[in-house]
């Protein structure tokens, strides 16, 4: 067990495996992930925390009589692993036999390395102060809070009992500010950014349209609600389809094609969207650090047109669905890119009559129908081409399957996430309320 | 192992914490009788965190012999130490009443075996299909979470705690008229799975309901957009104490500039309306999630945030204790190992009135009757939304049609004063909650029936 517990991380995950089939499991698979992270927590006095930890958990799962099993387990203590290795084989023996249940047959890839080697900490600590000084000197009302700097390295290892290995490692910077405006009683509404890229955060405002959004938040301190009750126009912030785009994809899924309960089953090839919008999937983007070389299976993954042109490409179908559903399989990690279009955002704001500048939903679950509703938060009301006030307290009701078909406008402008980019969307159709 | 902690206490250098921590969970999801998540799993450490010159400084290892707890010591006085004392003026932490005890919750019972779970989905699952053969999908899932916790302090604490919950959730999708309808609840709580009452015989009058409800939804229509008056029952008066003022009210937001920090002293709500934070598994010892010492060491006492309309206190850690100069009360939580304690609600609740759920009713000509949440958020400006699945529209006093789902929103201290009627039962929301703040944590959320005003979102 000492040579167990000193093994790489690939030989790790392969023992695991090993184990298993030992133990009388048919096939097996397992995923180790070595993390180390680092992170510098900060609001407008400077930083207030500063956290390392260190972690490593695997993942097994085993199969016997088409039946399956799991366990998870951090670290490698010999009791941890055999518990691990004996509660997966107890799972799996009181499972469903299932045809789809099984490991995967998939090329080997060479071992992959993806970002810096190590964090520069002095980079990180100079893009806090850079930070900080440009919000003291054009920012007096900001107030940060829980603003983080971080780090994330991992190595991730996978074997399964088919001979299948995968390695690869994928260091990132992270950079987070959550904001908020205050001025004496008036207070707006916080605002955030998260992304990721591989080099430091230097100077954080060239990135993720911090700067934009901190002006709409110091103007948001005075807000207004709509007029009255209309149906009108959104235009979609980057910000927020990268939210409004998790309930569409999950609609997308093997698993919502499976239970039956996605408006966008039979669509495959038809329209679903406007010619104006396009919707990839490339987790093998080599400029990304939100990728994966291979999916929980061990598949390599590869990247996808979901959506071209409002046209339904494909469906997003993982190891075990494709199985299922008996459909090729075309997901497994997710890193997804909406194209930009031709216009300005300058210019879909002048063509607008009735509507909003939407830059953040904040509403309940949507249902299966894809229908939703939820308060605009840091938006702002446009009539006539021009934006007149920030909102408050304004509902945003409509259903997405319509909006994607009432998708009239794409900006030029688009922002990368480090895990997606994004550009501004505009729809109509969307009934905007106030109480 | 507090023993262990408690030797390595005396090495730190500031005052801080030693924390092993363990989080064990199983999983058992079916969705139309296929298994697509069946197992288990532990995940845990040691972390230590301390606070030298106005900084914390947190590390954390996946192990918990000597060496890594050596270690975990050394890097925390590391990383504090390495960004310079920033705030060398900041004030020291405030003092609290050191917690104690020993707090084990395991289930006297035999544990549940991965046989009886998978038992329990596959009954479910074959008298649901069987009895409803109308429906497009089924999810099952059952699920347990428990974390166990040994704390010491340079303070002298020294603490264990091992405290499980379990959760069973049901969801039913139909087709109808504009599309497909689904439905869920949940079941369960505090405690271990073989301590609650999943099996599928003992459901039977629960699933009907949950049908019943499913088919008037699939019948129902889009509600009305904008203010109207509404009845809240209490699952969702537990996600508004939580989302729309437990938020507001937690003492690091409060620095950050919410809106709270201006009023307290002041009448926020109806004098009808006490609100509160409470240890333990709340006032009648019955909620989903128990907390006595919290993960900085202090005792934990009940809060009492707006009593008879008034904004009182809020929720703190002894750093925002220290800034806003106040007690602290046991709010600084964290989820995992490799997590630093925030803060944090546990059991966040409206007290019971004097008010019945069929005056409430009665007293609106129209508006909605409101039954259960989804998910929610809340601002700083205590702007708050959730997500409802499933109510009903009141016409002249009675309740009519279903409702479709929808989002309701408010202000929650302009809301709150529109509360005419609190309700005589009390009762905590589901099986409890979970609340996301850069780290996800288990809470409990309950309260009455309330009647009042409230932004509805819809197309109707």
């Amino acid at each position: 067990m000492t040579a167990l517990h000193d093994a790489a991380v690939e030989d790790f995950c392969g023992e695991l495996v090993a184990l298993a089939l030992a133990k009388g499991a048919s096939a097996a698979q397992a995923q180790t992930r070595r993390s180390r992270y680092f992170e510098m927590q900060f609001d407008n006095r400077g930083p207030d925390l500063v956290r390392s930890t260190e972690n490593e958990v695997s993942a097994l799962t085993v199969f016997r009589d088409g039946k399956r099993g799991a366990a998870s387990l951090n670290g490698r203590s010999k009791e941890d692993v055999a518990a691990a290795i004996e509660a997966a084989m107890a799972s799996a023996e009181a499972g469903v036999p299932d045809d789809a249940n099984d490991v995967a047959d998939a090329p080997s890839l060479p071992p992959s390395r993806h970002g810096p080697e190590s964090a520069d900490r002095a980079q990180m600590a100079a893009g806090i102060e850079a930070f900080l000084s440009r919000i003291r000197a054009e920012f007096p009302l900001l107030r940060t809070r829980d603003c983080l700097s971080s780090f994330s390295d991992a190595d991730v290892a996978f074997a399964n009992s088919h001979g299948l290995r995968q390695k690869e490692r994928r260091a990132a910077y992270g950079f987070t500010a959550m904001f908020m405006a205050k001025d004496g009683a008036r207070t707006t509404s916080l605002n955030y950014v998260d992304s990721s890229r591989f080099t430091p955060f230097v100077d954080p405002f060239q990135s993720a349209g911090l700067e934009r959004l901190m002006i709409e938040t110091t103007q948001s301190l005075d807000r207004k609600p709509v007029p009255q009750k209309f149906d009108g126009d959104v235009i979609v912030t980057p910000e927020c389809l990268a939210s409004l785009l998790g309930p569409i994809v999950n609609a997308l899924s093997g698993a919502a094609l499976f239970a039956g309960t996605t408006p966008f089953r039979g669509k495959k090839g038809q329209a679903i969207a406007s010619p104006l919008f396009s919707l990839s999937n490339r987790p093998r983007d080599p400029q990304s650090p939100g990728g994966a070389d291979f999916d929980d299976h061990g598949v390599p993954t590869r990247d996808l047109d979901l959506v071209a042109k409002g046209v339904l490409n494909d469906y997003l179908v993982d190891f075990f669905f494709s199985k299922k559903l008996r459909l090729p399989q075309t997901a497994g990690a997710s890193n997804f890119h909406v194209a930009a279009g031709d216009m300005s955002l300058e210019d879909m704001i002048a063509r607008t009559k009735r509507g909003i500048l939407f830059s953040r939903f904040s509403g309940g679950a949507p249902n299966a129908a894809l229908d939703f509703a939820g308060i605009a938060k840091n938006s702002f009301y446009i009539e006539d081409g021009q934006v007149r006030h920030a909102l408050e307290e304004t509902m945003v009701s409509g259903n997405f399957c319509e909006l994607l078909r009432n998708i009239h406008a794409v900006s030029a402008e688009s922002v990368d996430y480090g895990s997606g980019s994004y550009p501004f969307v505009a729809a109509s159709g969307v009934t905007i309320s106030s109480k | 192992m507090l023993d262990r902690l408690a030797a390595f206490a005396g090495a730190f250098k500031a005052p801080g914490e030693l924390r092993w921590h363990v989080n064990l969970s199983t999983q058992v999801t079916m969705r139309k009788g296929v298994l697509l998540s069946n197992g288990q799993s532990r995940g845990g450490g040691v972390s230590a965190r301390l606070y030298d010159g106005g900084i914390y400084g947190f590390a954390a290892a996946p192990s918990d012999d000597d060496d890594a707890i050596r270690t975990v010591i050394a890097k925390a006085a590391e990383n504090a130490a390495s960004v310079g004392g920033a705030r060398r003026n900041a004030p020291a932490r405030a003092a609290s009443e050191p917690g104690e005890g020993l707090y084990d919750y395991r289930s006297e019972r035999p544990a549940s075996s991965a046989a009886q779970r998978v038992r329990i989905l596959k009954g479910l699952d074959s008298l649901i299909r069987e009895k409803y053969p109308d429906l497009v999908n089924v999810d099952i899932s059952l699920s347990s979470h428990a974390s166990e916790k040994s704390l010491a302090t340079t303070e002298g604490v020294r603490t264990y705690s091992y405290v499980p919950r379990s959760v069973l959730s049901v969801r039913m999708a139909v087709e109808a008229n504009g599309g497909l309808v689904d439905l869920h609840n949940t079941l369960g709580g505090f405690g271990e799975i073989q301590d609650q009452s999943f099996e599928p015989e003992s459901l039977l009058a629960w699933l009907d309901d949950l049908h019943e409800e499913l088919r008037r939804k699939a019948e129902g229509g889009q509600c009305e957009a904008g203010l109207h008056d509404v009845v809240l029952d209490s699952d969702l008066a537990g996600i508004l104490a939580h989302e729309a003022i437990g938020h507001t009210c937690e003492a690091d937001l409060v620095l950050a500039g919410s809106i709270a920090g201006d009023h307290v002293g002041g009448m926020v709500a109806s004098e009808k309306i006490t609100l509160g934070d409470y240890a333990g598994r709340g006032p009648d010892g019955k909620s989903s999630f128990a907390i006595h010492v919290d993960d900085e060491g202090t005792a934990c006492r009940d809060v009492t945030i707006i009593e008879n309309g008034v904004l009182r206190n809020f929720l703190h850690s002894r750093q925002t204790a220290a800034e806003l100069g106040a007690e602290p009360a046991g709010n600084a939580r964290a989820f995992a190992f490799s997590d630093e304690p925030l803060v944090r609600m546990r059991n966040t609740a409206i007290l019971a009135g004097k008010d019945k759920l069929a005056d409430m009713i009665g007293a609106i000509d129209r508006g909605y009757y409101l039954k259960r949440a989804t998910n929610g958020q809340a601002d700083l400006t205590s702007e708050f939304m959730f997500g409802v699945s499933c109510g009903y529209e009141i016409r002249n006093g009675k309740i009519g049609r279903a409702i479709r789902d929808t989002t309701i929103s408010g202000v929650a201290f302009d809301m709150l004063k529109s509360v005419t009627h609190v309700g005589d039962e009390f009762k905590w929301s589901g099986a409890g909650g979970w609340c996301g703040k850069k780290q996800p944590i288990a809470v409990g959320m309950g309260g009455p029936a309330i009647k009042c005003k409230i932004t509805i979102g819809g197309r109707g």
